[in-house]
């Protein structure tokens, strides 16, 4: 396992101007759009670019969706290229786009979702399948567009093994305490053959219910759309607000924001660990780490006055600023707590042999479908968020963040990776303290505009991309938390050789959230 | 596994003795709003209605109703009418009936 600095990127002025040569418009918003640069496409030369794009080196898929600002859906890519990121805009007239999940296998998930809600699909005429939305949603259901003209499939992947093969459902319903979740697993008897995830249980039109609200009134529902990244979620979607009007949080705030967010980091993977031995059947570890997760969340009561560290992110700034006494004074215990049955747990053997070789993802595999967070670094991928530009204005800036990286790609590999953050949390947490935090907040100027905004949860990146109309509110808001990135990485996981009873070990080393697929 | 065992043992019990107890860290758990009748006008009622986003707040005539079940506790109804709203504090909200959780709240504020 090593920690790694980022290494530096080339500029990306070639990029443009291959991309503005094909015709493409490099538009500067208003807004503070720093790390960030938006070029609008004719749909015409979108495949070309996506091709250019795509070979890129150090270009990473990071997001795609649409929306019906015009009378025509606007496709929008994301596309993260450390540290800033490129926003590719295209209007599509008709119902069918270039076909891009060729190219880029890291788009299949959301040209499924993009069919759902907008009824415009590639031009393969492949099929899609159901992901986002319930089967029972009629012509009257929620949508962000329009109606697709054709039912969706159901999701069925193609079986390798053929006829001895058993497919049976799992879920919705699990164990208590567990979100509703539903995988069709396929086996050849005790391994997994294949596994495909359903996660529109839990939908709840988030992104359609932010339309018409003021950023203020949008982050309550911001920060619950994954509710354990209330922080992360509510810090980019806040950011893109910001963004698109042009202003950033003052530092104190900026600060306070990152306290949280490492807070947020620590009891995700506390919870993770206590995951990890409920899997393998280790109850006393299992209640070690649920002890110190409990000592995690009443820090968090103590010094932001919520558990779950909702309420403090607000655009412009933060609500609250941090018990700085209480958090110095009880973080030690709590992360202690945590120190110990982690070590406890890696010297023992028949648990690490339980995690070793389990729910490998190779390199490629991680790259290919655009994975983030401790699964993807795990797998050899440095990179992280919280290096983003702007440089300034990050309160990460004066104390750089050293990534931890495995090469491994198994649960073992992420299991180490996460207790690695662990420790550099803490110590950013004190680096943080001493240089000061507060309650401020930038007023928000009235006004409207479109930006992108980012931060790293314990899963991963997080984006948000947001526009609001003259009066200052929303008329589209996209909210892709890591889940939403990282789910599509766990059926590969699952697959490499595994069997039924490893399946829950793997799910805990993700450690993601139905709420955060299903929004 | 004895390692494990050992160290079980060793951790004890932590689990707090509520309710026979108080829990030390429910002192800062967000509570729902206490409200002051004589500080409530129709135009501070309907301010407040607006602010929640839990649909938790409804006004009928001078009544404010007030269903405790939607709300959480997020304060927004507080920072919108600070002298009429306040956090009450309590956090032991459990009924055996719906009923129970619908407060009504009379408005007796005067107009100013």
């Amino acid at each position: 396992m090593t920690a790694v600095e980022p290494a530096a990127t080339e500029t990306s002025e070639q990029l443009l101007d291959q991309l503005t040569s094909l015709g493409g418009l490099v538009v500067r918003d208003s807004g503070a759009t720093q790390g960030t640069v938006t070029v609008r496409l004719l749909a015409e030369t979108l495949e070309e670019a996506t091709h250019v794009i795509a070979g890129t080196a150090g270009l990473r898929l990071a997001d795609m969706f649409a929306d019906n600002g015009g009378d025509a859906p606007t496709l929008r890519l994301v596309w993260a290229h450390e540290p800033g990121y490129l926003v590719v805009e295209t209007e599509i007239e008709g119902d069918q786009y270039p076909p891009l999940s060729d190219i880029a296998p890291a788009a299949f998930v959301e040209e499924c979702e993009i069919y759902e809600q907008f009824g415009i699909r590639p031009a393969t005429g492949k099929p899609l399948n159901r992901l986002m939305l319930p089967p029972h949603a009629g012509p009257d259901f929620p949508r962000l567009g329009h109606r697709p003209a054709q039912p969706l499939e159901e999701a069925h992947a193609p079986h390798t093994v053929g006829g001895q093969a058993f497919e049976f459902p799992f879920g919705p319903v699990r164990q208590v305490g567990v979100e509703s979740l539903h995988y069709g697993l396929v086996t050849s008897g005790e391994e997994v053959v294949d596994l495909y995830l359903f996660t529109w249980h839990k939908h709840r039109g988030v992104e359609w219910r932010l339309r018409g609200t003021t950023p203020r009134e949008a982050i309550f529902f911001a920060e619950r759309t994954e509710g354990l990244s209330a922080v992360a979620v509510g810090w980019a979607f806040a950011a893109a607000a910001e963004a698109a009007l042009g202003i950033t949080p003052p530092p104190g705030a900026a600060r306070t924001r990152a306290v949280a967010l490492e807070l947020e980091r620590l009891y995700n993977h506390a919870a993770a660990t206590a995951a990890l031995c409920q899997a393998t059947g280790l109850t006393v570890g299992q209640s070690a780490a649920e002890i110190a997760l409990e000592r995690l969340l009443r820090v968090n009561a103590a010094v932001f006055g919520h558990r779950y560290l909702f309420g403090v992110i607000d655009p412009g700034g933060v609500s609250r600023a941090p018990d700085a006494g209480a958090l110095r004074r009880e973080l030690p215990g709590a992360y202690g707590e945590l120190r110990r049955a982690a070590d406890a747990l890696l010297a023992t053997n028949s648990f690490v042999d339980r995690l070793e070789a389990t729910g490998i993802l190779t390199t490629e595999q991680a790259r290919r479908l655009g994975l983030v967070g401790p699964v993807a670094r795990a797998a050899g991928l440095a990179a992280d968020a919280r290096l983003n530009e702007p440089a300034e204005g990050s309160p990460y800036a004066g104390y750089p963040v050293n990534i931890v990286t495995a090469d491994n790609g198994d649960v073992l590999a992420r299991f180490q990776v996460m207790l690695g953050e662990t420790d550099e949390s803490v110590r950013l947490i004190n680096a943080l303290l001493d240089a000061g935090t507060a309650a401020e907040r930038t007023p928000l100027p009235p006004g409207g505009g479109t930006g992108l905004g980012w931060a790293e949860s314990s899963r991963g990146e997080v984006l948000a991309w947001v526009a609001l109309d003259q009066d200052g509110r929303i008329t589209r808001a996209r909210l892709r938390p890591g889940s939403a990135r990282n789910w599509r990485g766990f059926d590969d996981a699952c697959r490499s050789q595994n069997v039924f009873t490893d399946i829950p070990i793997i799910e805990a080393s993700f450690w993601l959230t139905a709420a955060g697929m299903a929004r | 596994m004895p390692l494990w065992f050992a160290r079980g043992l060793r951790r004890g019990v932590v689990t707090t003795r509520y309710p026979a107890r108080p829990d030390s860290s429910a002192a800062f758990l967000p509570t729902p709003p206490a409200f002051r009748p004589r500080q409530l006008t129709r135009e501070t009622a309907d301010r407040i209605v607006a602010a929640c986003p839990s649909i938790a707040l409804t006004r009928q005539g001078d009544v404010l109703l007030f269903d405790v079940g939607a709300c959480t506790g997020c304060g927004r109804c507080i920072a919108a009418a600070p002298h009429a709203v306040t956090p009450s504090g309590e956090w032991e909200l459990a009924a055996t009936t719906r009923s129970v959780l619908i407060k009504q709240i009379p408005i007796r504020g005067e107009q100013p």
